[in-house]
């Protein structure tokens, strides 16, 4: 079956602004949107750049919109989108390098501003920080993540304020004020209750919607505004 | 550079937009209030002027405006509040028909025609 693929490009060095182009592309049952891009790429125009790199759901580098929507490249299969035409575009408020590359500098800054990492001030004894399989179950969904920006760059709060810290960040914080071990939790609250931390989340849920692994990061902020609000800062 | 709507934005959009009006209805009443300050006279004046049907079938449209935005503001307290998180499309749905429902019962009696 015949797929037409229009594919927001843009060359820094050629282009003022990013354009449309239409590719044909011959899809069999189980070809996946990445598929349709390496087709493009080996067999029709080289100088169409993205990033890709497992195929498998697992490396986070092939987050784009799809027909409007963030998902993985390598992640959708091109025929259960039921369209004729497929619309790949860079995410959004990102930054644009090339073509489906964007900056993720800016995301992964924010990654780094909620101190992404264990904070113990306790001394570390002799053993592992145990924690209990409860414990550890409430960082399942959190450590799932694979960083790849289509909840942040799908969130209409991000859209409208590049400052705030998005989804994504927010969700790596209660990956820490939950964990057992860390002690670090009144540091982040502080962070995260910035003016543009976790109040600019209006519980719209788009980054729900986008995330490729199913996680929700909508109820991971409403967990942390809880916290904050019960905890005295 | 289309973004699809899923059911949490348009519920968000909505929820801004009305947000908005009641805002500026609110504004509106004040000024309109402030006119108790020039007397019986004036006010009575506007009063009557407010008798107008299209500012009744206003009316009505705020009564929704009202309506959807509490529904909605209820609807996210209780998913702030970190329940139902797996049903807040349901839980969108249930502010539309229960809306709808008030709505008519509140816009029958009002309705001028």
């Amino acid at each position: 079956m015949e797929i037409t693929f229009k594919i927001l490009r843009f060359d820094p060095d050629k282009n003022k602004k990013p354009y449309y182009r239409k590719y044909t592309v011959k899809v069999e049952p189980g070809m996946t949107v990445l598929d349709g891009l390496n087709e493009i790429k080996w067999r029709q125009d080289g100088t169409l750049a993205y990033r890709r790199s497992c195929r498998s759901a697992i490396c986070g580098s092939c987050a784009m919109t799809i027909n409007g929507v963030n998902r993985l490249a390598c992640n959708s299969q091109i025929l259960a989108l039921k369209r004729k035409t497929v619309v790949v575009e860079p995410l959004r408020r990102f930054p644009i390098i090339k073509d489906l590359i964007v900056d993720m500098d800016p995301f992964f800054e924010k990654m780094s501003i909620i101190k992404p990492y264990l904070i113990t001030h306790s001394p570390a004894g002799l053993r592992e920080r145990l924690q209990s399989p409860e414990e550890r179950k409430l960082l399942d969904e959190p450590v799932t993540c694979i960083l790849c920006g289509a909840c942040t760059s799908s969130c209409p709060s991000y859209w409208y304020n590049k400052n705030y810290l998005g989804p994504a960040s927010l969700f790596k914080a209660y990956r820490f004020v939950f964990d057992s071990r860390d002690e670090g939790t009144e540091e982040r609250l502080r962070i995260i209750s910035d003016r543009d931390g976790l109040w600019r989340c209006h519980s719209i849920f788009n980054c729900v919607e986008a995330c490729p692994k199913s996680l929700n990061p909508t109820y991971a902020i409403a967990e942390l505004k809880k916290k904050i609000v019960t905890t005295k800062l | 550079m289309f973004y699809r709507w899923h059911v949490g934005t348009v519920a968000w959009v909505l929820h801004r937009l009305s947000g908005a009006l009641i805002v500026f209805y609110l504004v509106l009443h004040i000024w309109v209030m402030s006119f108790l300050q020039k007397g019986p006279e004036s006010f009575n004046r506007v009063m009557h002027l407010l008798e107008n049907p299209l500012f009744k079938l206003l009316e009505i449209g705020l009564l929704g405006v009202v309506i959807y935005h509490s529904l909605n503001g209820i609807r996210l307290v209780i998913l702030d509040l970190g329940y139902g998180m797996a049903h807040q499309k349901k839980m969108f749905w249930a502010v539309v028909v229960v809306g709808i429902v008030i709505f008519v019962l509140g816009a029958v009696p009002l309705y001028p025609f």
